[in-house]
């Protein structure tokens, strides 16, 4: 699903010049429950972004379901990422405006569902979350559990194939945490690929394969029993 | 999706709440500035446009070229209509004899006077049926064609009311017409709109001004060419398909044919149209006021400067807000909106901010209504609804939101959605700054040039009123009188009365006071030359008193007196000068002679005085009594009283008056406030630029305070930091107040040259004026850097005071 290779990431200011992904070479394959980890400014947040096309790669190749998309424009970046990928943060970034509903809502407004479907699909989204009986709420009328439970219903609610998830339980306490990570373990065996970054050993645990970072480049790979 | 926007704009006006307010009342204010404005325009442009035929009618007027000169009349002579229609039978021609003051008294069933008499100031035309081809008027009852014969009247239903109680008991019924000529209501017409320099209200037929031309003093002119006066009007309506140009190109041959050959050479005539008399200071016009196109132009200048200046506002506390809604932004970026679908709802949710200030505009706007009559010309209610308005508040609604909600949807779509999700974007890492710096000087400048203009209008307006015309002008009462003989032979019994009340110092009779609006001038020749002098001589008609009454001081001579046999004259400084004097002691002696009269002696020369507004020069001029004593030009009594509060004398004057004159009504003013009455126009146009000052100065002010605030929570940590550092609270005022006390004084070396420029052009419509002093720029920008440091004060105070320990944990 995912091939990248020879990627290069640099981020230069006046001064200095930070390389941020070095010659990085990766493949992901659908179906799989990747976890990337690595210590502070190792590159992975940067790998992320690239992956969820929020950024683009100064140099390499990358094929997103056989297509290369290392030269997208943003408007075209914006419409494979709206149809296929899903987000997960670690501060959750629900917009405070919206309601429960409205935010999960949101991305099927973009990508032009017609309202009384998109009604169907949020409630469904929403019920199989438990979050339904909140879905008038804002997200400052939630615990940090449920505001999560919320972000990832919004991140699969257009039944994207891929989920990036940057550390998603690292705002949340431990049994949250795991619920959070149930789910998206649930969601990885119906079928959905993730790609997961996390400094939790414990939440890395969960996924099928281990990638290691240091410098910008992947250092090891560990694939899970 | 549509309502998506709407949801979220709502909320968003909601969250940001101090931002919202500072934007709606700055929008709403600027919104209902414009529409008021437009108001005024829409009015002002819709003069006389109404009639049918307003396209091809024009009136004749006659330019004079003498001394260089070039002097514009609206009138023509009287036998000018009878001669167009003769040398023009393609064109249909008709006249007026626009009668002003006209005293008018209702008669009973027997036609006996009856006590109901009214002084009307304007809306009589003696006319010529004819005229309703010229301009719209709805008859109710009769037809133009009364107005064949002489003694005819046709009134407006208003007039029918006020003089009988109704149209039905007006018809048939006579009035009499300043006491001496009877009209009988033939014809009712429905009041013309407020929109018209026509406002026909008393329309005797021409015939009845011929057969009594005497009472206006006219009977010897009604057949030459020598006289005009701006009383007698010609309109031409000319054939669809004819331009007026062609009927100018044979003007020439028309004034040669008609004019002696003197009068020829410096004599034009040509067609004005009818669409452009309300704008043509030239001329004047029928109605209550001119408006040069040039002011018109001010106006919209001032309302765009206005609306900009809300919309730089929006502009400079949108991108403001950005960095606090980076984050929103971000997400939705993430999630799959496209730039275009962002771009949308920021639109949209300026489009809801505009819409709801033009709401509260419209609110504004109805209460302001009433109050336009102290700052324009216009003194009827204006309607606050019309199409035109809606259509101008819709099209200001789509621009305003267009102006101001481009930009910062522009800015706030373009983040890059992952540095905006981290809030690493700050106002200073986007172009806004320097942007928002220069919106800001070039509001600054919109307000102080404002300021300025205010008050260098409102220092000339003050000079004007203070200024020494040459003769005093305090507790004066004039009373307007007729002009027929019996009145003019009571005169001598009435001001022998007038003295007995001890508060009367002096009274005198005479065509005008020293300064009115009044512009009477003659040809004339001096010592005993036969050719006429290159200029003419401005004419002051009075008695004996009329230099004690208004305290006119002598140069050299004497004023004439009761006792003289033969006529005299007095005549003027300039006038003196003009003829080549050394010095006001060589004109005594030396005779002149006006027109065709007798060669009368100089008698006097008086210190200069002004003769018009401070707007003219001081003309060359003669004060003259008339031969006979009875004269139609002396009508007017002058008042000098000694007390300083002349309403108590007022009413012995009234009785005096009524048992004088019983016939005629009592008009009185005092001579200062008509000679305000002269700068009523620039009166007003100081205090429009008054209010139009002060609200610049609250909307920059609104746009100056969101700024500072956005300045302050983003300077929060370099705060917290300099405070832990050792900063004081007035070390950090001045961090904040540093700023914009620069950018304010660059949008003053902006605004005030163009200030200069402008107001100084302003000052060109006066012959007497202010000089334009350093201390009218010193106070303009004090007061802006003043209203700045107290704008910014509060908050960068609040911001200077905050406990650094909070301050710095907010990174």
């Amino acid at each position: 699903m995912i091939k990248i290779s020879q990627l290069e990431k640099i981020y230069r200011t006046e001064e200095v010049e930070t390389v941020a992904l070095n010659k990085l070479s990766l493949e992901v394959k659908e179906g799989e429950f990747v976890a990337i980890m690595g210590p502070s400014g190792c590159g992975k947040s940067t790998l992320l972004n690239i992956l969820g096309l929020l950024d683009d790669p100064d140099a390499g190749s990358f094929v997103f379901n056989g297509i290369e998309v290392a030269g997208f424009n943003e408007r075209k970046r914006a419409d494979l990422r709206k149809r296929n990928i899903g987000f997960v943060f670690q501060s959750f970034n629900l917009i405070d405006e919206l309601t429960v509903y409205e935010n999960v809502e949101l991305p099927l407004i973009y990508t032009g569902v017609k309202p009384a479907e998109r009604k169907k699909i949020v409630e469904d989204v929403l019920d199989k979350m438990v979050i339904m009986h909140r879905r008038n709420h804002y997200p400052q009328q939630l615990s940090g559990g449920q505001q999560q439970r919320v972000a990832v219903a919004r991140a699969v609610v257009n039944n994207p194939k891929l989920i990036l998830a940057d550390e998603p339980t690292g705002n949340l306490d431990s049994s949250n945490g795991n619920e959070v990570m149930q789910l998206l373990t649930d969601l990885n065996e119906q079928g959905t690929t993730i790609i997961m970054v996390t400094h939790s050993e414990h939440d890395a645990r969960y996924s099928h394969r281990i990638i290691r970072m240091l410098d910008g480049q992947t250092v090891m790979e560990n694939i899970m029993v | 999706m549509i309502k998506n926007y709407f949801t979220i704009a709502f909320r968003n006006i909601r969250r940001y709440g101090t931002h919202s307010l500072l934007n709606i009342t700055g929008l709403a204010i600027a919104l209902a500035a414009c529409l008021v404005i437009f108001l005024v325009l829409q009015h002002e442009r819709s003069y006389d446009q109404y009639h049918a035929n307003a396209s091809r009618v024009f009136q004749i007027v006659k330019k004079e070229v003498k001394d260089g000169n070039e002097e514009f009349y609206s009138g023509v002579a009287f036998p000018a209509r009878k001669a167009l229609s003769n040398d023009f039978p393609q064109v249909q021609f008709t006249q007026f004899f626009v009668s002003n003051g006209s005293q008018i008294t209702v008669l009973d069933q027997e036609n006996k006077i009856t006590n109901q008499k009214f002084i009307e100031e304007t809306g009589v035309f003696f006319s010529e049926p004819n005229f309703t081809d010229f301009f719209d008027l709805i008859w109710i009852a009769g037809q133009p064609e009364i107005l064949n014969q002489p003694g005819m009247v046709a009134i407006s239903r208003s007039k029918a009311e006020k003089y009988f109680g109704s149209v039905e008991r007006a018809m048939g019924k006579s009035i009499l017409f300043d006491n001496q000529i009877r009209l009988q209501v033939a014809g009712i017409f429905n009041d013309p709109p407020t929109n018209t320099d026509f406002n026909f209200q008393i329309v005797p037929s021409y015939q009845t001004f011929l057969s009594n031309s005497g009472v206006w003093g006219f009977e010897d002119a009604i057949d030459g060419w020598g006289l005009s006066t701006s009383n007698h009007q010609v309109y031409a309506l000319i054939p669809e398909r004819t331009t007026a140009d062609q009927i100018n190109s044979q003007m020439g041959t028309f004034v040669k044919k008609y004019y002696r050959p003197e009068a020829a050479s410096k004599t034009f005539h040509s067609l004005h149209p009818l669409k452009e008399i309300h704008f043509d200071t030239r001329f004047g016009n029928n109605g209550t006021h001119v408006t040069s196109k040039a002011s018109l132009n001010t106006l919209l200048l001032i309302g765009v400067l206005i609306l900009l200046m809300a919309c730089i506002n929006f502009v400079n506390l949108s991108t403001a807000l950005a960095a606090k809604r980076s984050k929103e932004i971000g997400i939705r970026k993430v999630i799959g909106g496209t730039r275009s679908q962002l771009r949308a709802q920021l639109i949209t949710e300026t489009f809801l901010l505009v819409l709801f200030s033009s709401v509260i505009a419209l609110l504004l706007s109805w209460i302001a209504l009433p109050y336009l009559k102290y700052i324009t010309d216009i003194q009827e209610k204006l309607k606050l609804l019309n199409p035109g308005s809606f259509l101008f508040l819709f099209s200001v609604i789509l621009i305003t939101s267009v102006l101001s909600g481009f930009y910062p949807a522009f800015v706030l779509s373009n983040f890059k959605p992952i540095a905006a999700i981290k809030n690493k974007i700050n106002t200073s890492t986007y172009a806004g700054l320097s942007l928002r710096r220069i919106l800001v000087v070039l509001q600054f400048s919109f307000s102080q040039l404002l300021v300025i203009a205010t008050i260098i209008a409102i220092s000339q307006m003050s000079f004007i009123r203070n200024a020494d015309l040459g003769f005093s002008k305090d507790a004066t009462l004039l009373l307007t009188g007729s002009s027929d003989s019996v009145t003019i032979a009571r005169q001598t019994g009435f001001r022998a009365e007038l003295k007995k009340i001890p508060e009367v110092q002096q009274v005198s009779f005479s065509f005008d006071a020293p300064s009115s609006d009044n512009n009477w001038t003659s040809n004339f020749a001096f010592d005993h030359k036969t050719e006429d002098q290159p200029f003419d001589a401005h004419i002051k008609m009075a008695d004996e008193a009329y230099a004690e009454t208004f305290g006119l001081k002598l140069l050299a001579g004497t004023f004439y007196s009761d006792a003289d046999s033969v006529q005299k004259v007095v005549i003027n400084e300039t006038m003196s000068q003009k003829l080549g004097m050394k010095n006001p002691q060589e004109a005594i002696g030396k005779t002149m002679k006006l027109g065709l009269q007798d060669w009368l002696p100089i008698v006097g020369v008086v210190k200069d005085f002004k003769n018009n507004s401070l707007r003219e020069t001081v003309k060359p001029t003669i004060i003259l009594r008339t031969r006979n004593r009875a004269s139609t030009y002396m009508s007017q009594t002058n008042i000098k009283l000694k007390t300083s509060n002349p309403g108590k004398v007022l009413g012995k004057i009234e009785q005096l008056w009524n048992t004088h004159y019983p016939e005629y009504a009592f008009s009185a003013s005092f001579l200062d406030e008509s000679i305000n009455d002269f700068y009523q126009q620039e009166e007003r146009l100081s205090r429009l630029y008054k209010v139009f000052a002060i609200l610049a100065i609250i909307i920059s002010s609104l746009g100056l305070y969101g700024l500072i605030s956005f300045m302050a929570i983003q300077k929060t940590k370099e705060v917290g930091i300099r405070k832990v550092l050792g900063a004081s609270v007035s070390n950090i005022v001045l961090l904040f107040s540093k700023e914009f006390t620069i950018l304010i004084l660059v949008a003053f070396a902006l605004a005030a040259p163009v200030a200069w420029y402008l107001m100084n052009a302003w000052l060109q419509n006066f012959v007497f004026k202010i000089t334009i002093g350093w201390w009218i720029f010193a106070i303009a920008i004090l007061t802006s850097i003043l209203i700045a440091w107290a704008t910014v004060g509060y908050k960068a105070i609040r911001a200077a005071l905050a406990n650094p320990v909070t301050s710095l944990k907010t990174e």
